[in-house]
């Protein structure tokens, strides 16, 4: 009974293959978990999503500017990271991507188009980057690309 | 007093626009305490040690306490904490107390957010001191506590267990560390990927992604309307705040704020709980229960000095222990590596003058919300009309400028930044907590040191429950967090049956 225990309770981690141990035992715990929340909740959400009382999406969900939101983030990121290329060490990747980026985001979420709002976002595409861009980097020597 | 030469005016000057900033942040429906500092992070990757804290405390204490303003004048919480500063705020704007409610919250907030400095103050210290004498076996343990009473008082137990384990997972993608003990091998990742991950995902990144990024998603889901302004109060007409609104308060503050801090204290609580509790309390033990909800200054006392109180609380278990005491605290721990300190038992005792500062900044920017909030109100109010429109592209570039910068300009990180942005949305609907997952996220590496060493050192499973009375108290807790939970969920759901019925 005791040797039975000793050898339950004994542990003996090789080296070379400890990286593996712990993820080991997180990865069987959320594998369990994950049955077990299967088990438990595959029927009443199966019906929620059937009876539509569960969505994904929320009710009247905007799906343009969902998507142009999906779109225009990683164009910004990409875009920074093209011009930041081509123009090194001036931050103008993050100036020159933020610009437009503001802009268009701004025209996205505004929902009364009026010629007073399109001058505070014109206004605010170019003010705002700028003034970030001239504190943080050339103040604060914040990395921009 | 070495730590008063380190106070330079730009310390005052930085935790008073700190605050300011975190104000008109809390102010702005969706936007939280959270957001404020993660946004503001880049601000501080110059600045010294004291002066970055400052401004970050400063953040921290102005972004939980402006949620009042639009709780009051809108009848929306600005932060999740100011949900309950709604229930008697609104109706008393509403008979034309707009004012006085709003001076009321404010007293409120400087009282809770003092209250818990103090105890941060003489507590903080005790604990440290306390586990300063934890093995390894026991530093995992208060982890596995931590992570138990996270998940244990999620809406749901097992997905809030499955949301800790899947942020534990996550931050052991990478390399297991040598400066830790571990044999340097990649995990967890494809072979294309070591080039990026081979730290694995940096704190910041995933934190700004999850906070910042994933909020802008929901918003544009939602078609980013602005808040529906039909209901705005007045501020211009009413009855006049006087300071005797607080008579018989005193017991009401001093309860409300006790709870505030030991909400704080728990790991990965947010606010809401903590200002749902104190109003509940306030309740049970009013005069005229019956009042609350229909416009009673002592509800927004009851509110407001609990969620201000979760300011010192918090930070409690994350100077002495080195575990965040809620999201927004989680993103300072960020802050802290990024100034090149490990929190935990060890920080106060070596690092006394920067704690001294630390509290210094904390009292400071109390005293300077209070200020702020309390004498331009009016124009504080008018932030709550700041179009979306025009904040949103804002917040999305200040993040991008924090995760490229967090490791002086490494164009993953901000990938990453969008990778979490999308995976919190997604997470949210799919009944995934983001609070357990966030402290998974931050304790994961460091129990997988403390769980593999303790196991390497006495080589069998029962060292990590017989290594000491400490660890045998803590499994105590642990078991105890879970048992109540499963007791509490199990009202609740009586409750729900009945009210069904």
């Amino acid at each position: 009974m005791f040797d039975w225990f000793s050898s339950l309770n004994a542990v003996v981690i090789d080296f070379d293959t400890s990286h593996l141990f712990f993820p080991r035992i997180v990865i069987s715990l959320l594998l369990i978990l994950g049955l077990v929340i299967v088990v438990s909740y595959f029927r009443p959400v199966m019906q929620a999503i059937r009876t539509g009382r569960y969505q994904f999406f929320v009710k009247n969900a905007d799906f343009f500017r969902l998507l142009m939101t999906f779109a225009l983030i990683p164009a910004y990121f990409w875009g920074m990271d093209a011009i930041g290329a081509v123009l090194p060490n001036m931050g103008l990747g993050f100036l020159l991507a933020s610009i437009p980026f503001v802009f268009l985001m701004s025209m996205l979420y505004c929902h009364d188009m009026t010629r007073r709002n399109l001058i505070i976002i014109v206004s605010n595409a170019v003010i705002t980057p700028t003034f970030v861009w001239g504190v943080l980097y050339h103040l604060f020597a914040v990395s921009m690309p | 007093m070495e730590f008063l030469e380190l106070l330079s005016p730009s310390f005052f000057l930085l935790a008073a626009a700190g605050s300011i900033i975190g104000i008109i942040f809390g102010a702005i429906p969706g936007m939280t305490a959270t957001m404020a500092v993660a946004v503001c992070l880049p601000l501080t990757y110059t600045l010294g040690l004291q002066e970055g804290l400052a401004l970050l405390l400063g953040l921290y204490v102005g972004g939980i306490s402006g949620g009042l303003v639009p709780a009051v004048l809108l009848n929306i919480p600005g932060t999740p904490s100011s949900i309950t500063t709604t229930f008697d705020g609104y109706p008393m704007a509403q008979r034309g107390e707009a004012e006085r409610a709003l001076k009321t919250c404010i007293v409120a907030s400087l009282f809770g957010g003092t209250f818990s400095a103090i105890v941060l103050f003489f507590f903080a210290p005790v604990l440290a001191d306390f586990a300063i004498k934890f093995s390894y076996v026991e530093k995992f343990l208060m982890i596995f506590f931590a992570m138990s009473v996270i998940a244990s008082l999620s809406k749901n137990i097992l997905m809030g267990v499955f949301s800790g384990l899947l942020g534990v997972l996550l931050s052991l993608i990478g390399t297991y560390d040598v400066s830790n003990g571990g044999n340097g091998e990649y995990r967890l990742m494809a072979p294309f990927m070591e080039p990026y991950l081979a730290y694995g995902f940096s704190l910041l990144p995933v934190l700004i992604g999850l906070f910042g990024i994933s909020t802008i998603i929901e918003e544009a889901e939602k078609g980013a309307r602005e808040p529906s302004l039909e209901n705005k109060v007045n501020l211009n007409k009413g009855k006049p705040f006087r300071f005797n609104i607080f008579k018989g308060q005193f017991s009401n503050l001093m309860r409300s704020s006790s709870i505030g801090t030991f909400i704080g204290m728990l790991p990965g609580i947010g606010g809401s709980a903590a200002s749902i509790l104190a109003y509940t309390q306030q309740k049970n033990f009013s005069k005229h229960p019956e009042k609350l909800g229909k416009g009673e200054p002592e509800g927004l006392v009851a509110s407001e000095s609990a969620n201000n109180g979760l300011t010192g609380g918090a930070l409690i278990p994350l100077l002495s222990l080195g575990i965040p005491g809620d999201s927004t605290t989680a993103v300072l721990i960020g802050a802290f590596t990024l100034q090149g300190l490990q929190v935990g038992p060890l920080f106060i005792g070596e690092n006394i003058d920067t704690w001294f500062s630390m509290i210094t900044a904390l009292m400071f920017a109390n005293i300077v919300m209070f200020i702020v909030m309390f004498y331009a109100i009016r124009h504080i109010a008018k932030v709550v009309l700041i179009p979306k429109f025009i904040l949103y592209p804002i917040i999305v570039m200040m993040c991008a400028v924090g995760a490229y910068a967090i490791n002086y300009g490494i164009m993953f990180d901000v990938w990453t930044l969008f990778l979490f942005g999308v995976a919190g949305w997604i997470f949210t609907k799919i009944g995934i907590e983001i609070a357990p997952l966030v402290i998974g996220f931050i304790l994961g590496s460091s129990a997988e040191v403390y769980f593999v060493k303790s196991l390497e050192s006495y080589g069998e499973y029962s060292i990590l429950f017989t290594k000491s009375p400490i660890a045998m108290v803590l499994w105590g807790l642990i078991v105890l967090s879970i048992v109540v939970s499963v007791m509490i969920h199990r009202k609740s759901k009586q409750h729900a049956n009945k009210e069904a019925k």
